[in-house]
């Protein structure tokens, strides 16, 4: 987990709805894997002969021999294709891409994206040349429908779809998937910012976002150092859209959080950080950033915490497969994702990185609990600026100034 | 040779061996130079920690802060503010590594009632409007907890709070003190902001330009890295940490040590191979829990280059030895060898041709003993030898030579007449042999004695030599018997006469020890080649001769005729 919730403080204007979701991933230390299926080179064991030449020949007939058997079984995999993957650490471990191989005959080879824009470098390099198939956000998917690099899937190639959870299968349902009734990226893990409580100073878990600007928990609410996130909330609560903010509204969702600031302890930035100060500071309520793996988290240091999605709604990444239009065969890419569908294989992501998959129904979640994927806001950058202004402290008449 | 090679390799040794264990040593003093320099800057950073401390303290028990803080709105807050401001201004302008000090009140959701930013070279006061309100941040909840004189010091951080003027966006330490009322209700703080770049350029003002300047948090996060761009990389998404840069220090992340020195020369691939210590400082008073690493690293190439020059010095040293040692053994082969060899030519031209070479007899060592040994062998062989010569000159002669009168004995004369015999053959001329017994002798020996008789015929003998040229031959065959040969004679006549001489020289009378002997001789006189051709028929016609000159009545001399 130490790695959770890297990349997040950065202010920049990249600031966008998914900074932080890349990094609630564990991570692992793959940076480039290539799975070769190619047969370790033969080497010819030295002959023990007494007479030097003799040795010789045949150590040259021995090796001739190798390279023969080494050219013969590289031949077919060199003839097969190659499916060219750029996916999340995580993602495609090395075991799950080789039994894809298997069973389709072809060789794999997975490239490891750490953040969002290295996943726009790559795939943007070559008109998504360079690969066939990736995994995305839903947000960040519409820079790369806009842009033309992605197209339009075949559901028929991909019947896993059918075994997905009915909120997964209804896919004009998730904003920025489908367009213009063509889908454009499968539902592959998600991960939701909900509440998490102490249940000693609650009779009854919260239901509302409202809680943490509840005076009766002042000085003991832990909301997230985040722009994005936290006008999205503001705008709910407020009853407006949560990415699309109104030009007359924003002072509105700026006074609120600036009420935010004044009822919180503090904002974090890293889930151990939120770990330790639930601890020292007897916090009530915190609004989970890193979701389930952070409910888990606190639980594991022997706080006696729940999780709750409130009645708002629950903000959520979402990442998605999606076909690069420089695929150079779209159905073994399609093949790809479905197999990325199977119930063993998704089941491995949840079990290896304690990530929701779309196939099997998380234990602890509700069919009913509103979950808001997340999407492109408004103005990010608008967002950043005043966001960094309100929790520097700026009082809301100078921060309201026109 | 040898001596040359042992020589080489020894001074070669030597100096491999020190090279080494000089290289070890310098590393070894540079590593705990470095810990030695680490140890003081990191007490020289908790000393200068304690100084903002104090200052902090200092203002946060001023009487006008607490008056502020106790009735912000009163009528004489404007002027408490203005004179605290003033004493703000002051400290910074003393400090040059403070980029802010505010009085914060612990109500108004942590509002500012003071402060003074540092803005590039301008100390300004933040007026009312654009104060801030804090109560959210870290270092003032946490402060509000601590006592009276406490004081909290912050995590190193950039400050992203708008508006901090020249600390926006820098690397900043928060150093607070609590402003406590009598009653122990907390009323608001002071905090310090520290630039840690010039708090850190002021400690490390009087290291070596060559050492670098590491700060991490208790997790090991780079705050300070030669390269900025590896420093607050959790700021950007992408930790940066020491224990992956150097790796032995998460050993004192973990607690398990408190410094650590090591030497990256191995353990990293790069090319910057350098020695690095680190220190854990446990900072603030209360919460032990934070702590700063501090290291400073030092690359090796300036120790190794102190080494290389070392090294250098000491191969010119075991150059010099091996050339010494080249010396010295052309010397001891000089000295040694080639008395030797010259013994080993003395001894073979000894044994060859028996003379006797110089030899070193002037040494006092061991070789100077051995010549003398063999000097004194030779001259003992020497002297063996020209005994063992003389003896045989000796023996030789006596088995030639008739014992008693000297005069060469048969087996010579033979030899002697074969010879002449021969030469007469050849230049063909003519030679004589004569033989002569003494008259009468038997009777003087068997009276007078053998003695008697003896010095007779010695004294015959004398005077028969005396009778012939000295090319001639006078023998004795035995008894009264004796021969002579005369070669080279022009004819008988010659022979007769010189028998002739001798038979009146034996017929004068001997004095034998005052007795007055008479004898005479009979010769028979042989002449080649009228007489015989070889020694035998010369024998026999001289010997057949003589019989006659005895029948004729003795004391005559008879020629052989045909």
């Amino acid at each position: 987990m130490a790695g959770m919730g890297r990349q997040f403080l950065s202010g920049q204007a990249h600031d966008f709805l998914f900074i932080n979701h890349a990094l609630a991933r564990t991570p692992r230390n793959v940076l480039f894997e290539s799975l070769n299926a190619s047969a370790p080179l033969e080497t010819a064991p030295y002959p023990d002969h007494r007479l030097f030449a003799h040795a010789i020949r045949h150590f040259i007939h021995r090796l001739i021999t190798a390279l023969i058997v080494f050219i013969i079984l590289c031949a077919p995999v060199h003839a097969v294709e190659t499916l060219r993957v750029l996916a999340w650490p995580g993602y495609a471990d090395g075991d799950l891409a080789k039994e894809f191989e298997k069973r389709h005959n072809v060789h794999v080879e997975v490239s490891i994206v750490g953040s969002d824009e290295a996943l726009q470098r790559k795939i943007g390099a070559n008109q998504g040349g360079d690969f066939d198939v990736f995994a995305v956000n839903t947000a960040e998917l519409q820079h790369y429908i806009d842009d033309n690099l992605v197209v339009p899937l075949q559901l028929s190639n991909i019947p896993n779809t059918l075994n997905q959870l009915p909120r997964f299968r209804n896919l004009h349902g998730i904003p920025g998937i489908t367009r213009q009734n063509k889908v454009f990226a499968i539902p592959y893990t998600y991960s939701e910012m909900g509440l998490i409580y102490d249940r000693k100073q609650f009779d009854a878990a919260p239901t509302s976002l409202a809680v943490m600007w509840d005076a009766r928990y002042q000085g003991r609410v832990l909301a997230f150092d985040t722009s994005s996130h936290n006008f999205s909330i503001a705008s709910l609560l407020l009853g407006g859209s949560p990415f699309h903010i109104d030009e007359k509204e924003f002072g509105k969702a700026v006074e609120k959080l600036i009420a935010l600031r004044r009822n919180v302890l503090t904002f974090y930035t890293l889930p151990e950080e939120s770990v330790e100060l639930f601890r020292e500071h007897s916090v009530a309520v915190l609004f989970a950033n890193y979701g389930r793996q952070q409910f888990k988290q606190l639980r594991d240091a022997g706080a006696d915490v729940g999780y709750v999605i409130p009645s708002e709604g629950a903000l959520a990444w979402l990442d998605c497969w999606a076909v690069s239009r420089g695929a150079k065969n779209q159905r073994l890419a399609e093949n790809w994702i479905n197999y990325m569908l199977d119930t063993s294989v998704s089941r491995e992501l949840t079990l290896r990185q304690g990530l929701s998959n779309t196939i099997e129904p998380d234990p602890l979640a509700n069919n009913a609990d509103k979950i808001i994927w997340l999407e492109p806001v408004e103005d990010s950058k608008r967002r950043t600026v005043l966001w960094s202004r309100i929790i520097s402290g700026d009082l809301p008449e100078k921060l309201l100034l026109p | 040779m040898l001596l040359a090679v042992f020589g080489i390799l020894a001074s070669g040794l030597t100096g491999y061996y020190s090279y080494s264990s000089s290289r070890a040593m310098l590393l070894a003093a540079a590593e705990r130079d470095l810990l030695t320099a680490t140890r003081v800057l990191s007490r020289n950073m908790l000393v200068s920690l304690g100084a903002i401390g104090k200052d902090a303290k200092l203002l946060a028990v001023l009487p006008r802060t607490t008056k502020i803080l106790m009735g912000p709105n009163s009528a004489t807050a404007e002027d408490d503010t203005k004179v605290v401001a003033t004493v703000f201004k002051a400290m910074l302008s003393t400090h040059p590594e403070y980029f802010q000090i505010r009085l914060i009140s612990a109500d108004m959701h942590g509002l500012e009632l003071v402060r003074v930013d540092r803005d590039e070279n301008v100390l300004t006061r933040v007026l009312a409007g654009d104060l801030q309100e804090k109560a959210h941040y870290p270092y003032v909840f946490e402060s509000l907890r601590l006592k009276r004189g406490e004081i909290h010091l912050s995590k190193i951080a950039i400050n992203h709070e708008v508006g901090a003027h020249s600390g926006l966006n820098k690397p900043t330490l928060r150093i607070a003190s609590p402003v406590i009322a009598d009653d122990g209700k907390p009323l608001g703080l002071i905090v310090i902001n520290i630039d840690l770049d010039s708090l850190f350029a002021l400690l490390k003002a009087d290291l070596p330009a060559v050492y670098k300047l590491y700060l991490t948090n208790e997790l090991g996060d780079f705050l300070i890295h030669p390269d900025p761009r590896e420093a607050f990389g959790f700021e950007r998404g992408r930790r940066t940490l020491v224990q992956d840069a150097f790796e032995p220090v998460s050993a004192v992340i973990e607690g398990k040590h408190e410094t650590i020195v090591m030497n990256i020369d191995a353990a990293r691939k790069q090319q910057n191979r350098l020695i690095a210590a680190f220190v854990r400082l446990p900072l603030g008073d209360t919460a032990a829990k934070r702590s700063v690493i501090i290291g400073l690293s030092q690359p090796l190439e300036n120790i190794v280059l102190e080494a290389t020059r070392l090294g250098r010095y000491i191969l010119h040293v075991v150059l010099v030895f091996s050339g010494l040692a080249l010396i010295l053994a052309a010397m001891v082969s000089r000295a040694v060898t080639r008395p030797l060899n010259e013994m080993v030519k003395a001894i073979k031209n000894f044994s060859k041709e028996k003379v006797i070479s110089k030899l070193p007899l002037g040494r006092n060592d061991e070789i100077g003993l051995l010549a003398h040994s063999f000097h004194d062998m030779q001259m003992e062989i020497m002297t063996h030898l020209s005994e063992l010569k003389e003896s045989r000159l000796i023996l030789e002669h006596t088995a030639k030579h008739d014992p008693l009168t000297g005069l060469p004995n048969r087996t010579l004369f033979y030899d002697r007449l074969q010879q002449a015999i021969i030469q007469a053959k050849r230049d063909k001329t003519s030679l004589a042999l004569m033989l002569i017994d003494l008259d009468e002798f038997k009777p003087i020996n068997d009276t007078l004695g053998h003695h008697i008789g003896d010095l007779l015929l010695k004294e015959a003998a004398n005077r028969m030599c005396d009778c012939v040229r000295e090319s001639d031959t006078v023998a004795r065959l035995g008894g009264d018997e004796f021969v002579v040969l005369l070669p080279l004679i022009d004819g008988q006549r010659d022979a007769m006469m010189v028998a002739e001489k001798i038979r009146l020289a034996i017929k004068q009378s001997f004095n034998i020890e005052n007795q007055y002997l008479i004898t005479s001789a009979s010769i028979g006189i042989a002449v080649y080649p009228e007489h015989g051709c070889d020694e035998t028929q010369l024998s026999v016609s001289a010997d057949n001769a003589m019989y006659l000159a005895k029948r004729g009545g003795r004391n005559r001399v008879h020629l052989c005729q045909n």
